[in-house]
């Protein structure tokens, strides 16, 4: 008797657990999309008048970095030019001191994870009194994701004690498809339209 | 004449005795009333979240859920015992929105799920009795559950595991498939809650489900 309720019991666990799905599966590659902005709230942006922007972008691979400019890239700056001149900031050049500077990032992060296999897979025969001789099995698997990273410096007031600009407002933007030329404008444009206290007109 | 009248009287008379008599090994309770005996149920429900959890989680139907349950039928008790272990799982899919968290505001299309594997022990009061083809039970359940909740921003995921108490109560009906027999249909209403409170799901969970089952008997 307490085999065949053993195997019931041990039938249904397999069963009931093996039969879940993906559940985001059927999302389009737009709807994969996550924008996610912060700000500085203690600053008021209507002090600012005009930004510059990087002329390329900092890729940055497990903290080793590099500049790059894809076709991407290109279209990725050129659209940020846009939306923060419609939001009434003037585009000038480096050299002529912009109030903020835009800087864009392609950051992938590459993780080595580990994993043990779970003993308790084994305790259906643990009714006879034994557990297992096995050792703990490892598996490792590799993750990686990567994201673009936009973000805008207070150059107008630097903190001069510790030498550094002020971070004032970041977006990040994931997903699958967030290389591709096709989506990059919809993907800057969703970021500031989130973003409207940047309006300074 | 009035010899052969007597002697067909007592032949009849004798006859029905027998007739009365003979079948008694036939009478005999069947043993699903003698004997405390086991049965098996699968069943498949559909299930509708309530209140809170429906409110402020998900609100939507769902159909991807299934249990199993071993119980003992006790001998001269309307009462039977056992365990039962489920699987339910809940999804909605919101279109993008914006959300607010902390200072971070996020864009994204949510896919809220909500998976709990329930293992409770209950007990049913039956109101008819064994051999009955229709046998309606009343059922009170209590135990743990298991569950994951997992939140999807776009293709980015926040879970929690978690293992809550949970209890049910519920009514249904067995049918027999035939007088006596092993095999029936098992139709049952239970509201299922559970304690589990993360994120979105404030106030512990709540839903109804109807459900439709096979059963096995044996002894």
């Amino acid at each position: 008797m307490l085999k065949i309720t053993s195997l019931i019991i041990l039938t249904a666990v397999l069963g009931l657990t093996s039969c879940s799905k993906d559940p985001i599966n059927d999302l389009s590659t737009e709807e994969t999309l996550v924008y996610q902005t912060n700000r500085d709230k203690t600053v008021d942006y209507k002090q600012y008048k005009t930004f510059s922007i990087v002329d390329s972008v900092l890729v940055v691979e497990n903290n080793q970095s590099q500049t790059a400019l894809t076709e991407v890239d290109r279209a990725l700056l050129n659209r940020i030019i846009i939306n923060m001149q419609s939001l009434g900031y003037t585009y000038v050049a480096p050299s002529a001191k912009p109030d903020v500077g835009i800087n864009a990032a392609w950051v992938t992060n590459t993780q080595l994870n580990v994993t043990t296999q779970p003993s308790y897979y084994g305790g259906f025969w643990g009714g006879y009194g034994y557990g297992y001789g096995y050792p703990n099995y490892y598996q490792y698997y590799e993750t990686s994701e990567s994201y673009w990273l936009i973000s805008m410096v207070d150059f107008k007031n630097a903190n001069t004690t510790d030498k550094t600009f002020n971070v004032v407002w970041d977006a990040q933007i994931r997903g699958s498809g967030i290389g591709s030329t096709q989506l990059v404008d919809q993907m800057v444009n969703s970021v500031f339209s989130q973003s409207d206290y940047l309006k300074i007109k | 004449m009035k010899n052969i009248l007597a002697a067909a009287f007592l032949t009849i008379a004798f006859s029905a005795a027998r007739a009365q008599e003979a079948p008694r090994l036939y009478t005999l309770p069947s043993p699903f009333e003698r004997y405390t005996h086991y049965l098996a149920t699968v069943r498949y429900s559909g299930a509708m979240p309530l209140g809170s959890f429906s409110d402020s989680y998900i609100d939507k139907f769902s159909a991807r859920n299934y249990s199993v349950s071993l119980e003992w039928v006790l001998r001269n008790s309307p009462l039977s015992i056992g365990g039962e272990i489920g699987s339910n799982y809940f999804q909605k899919r919101l279109p993008r929105a914006i959300y607010q968290n902390g200072d971070e505001t996020i864009s994204a299309v949510q896919t809220r799920t909500l998976t709990q594997y329930p293992i409770q022990v209950f007990a049913n009061y039956h109101f008819l009795n064994k051999t009955s083809a229709v046998q309606p039970y009343v059922q009170l359940s209590g135990g743990a559950a298991i569950a994951d909740y997992t939140l999807y921003y776009g293709s980015l995921a926040e879970q929690k595991q978690k293992i809550a108490p949970a209890y049910g109560i519920g009514m249904g009906s067995k049918f027999l498939f035939k007088k006596d027999g092993s095999v029936g249909a098992d139709v049952r209403v239970k509201y299922e809650g559970t304690a589990f409170k993360y994120g979105y799901i404030e106030k512990g969970t709540s839903t109804i489900n109807a459900s439709v089952g096979l059963f096995y008997r044996w002894w």
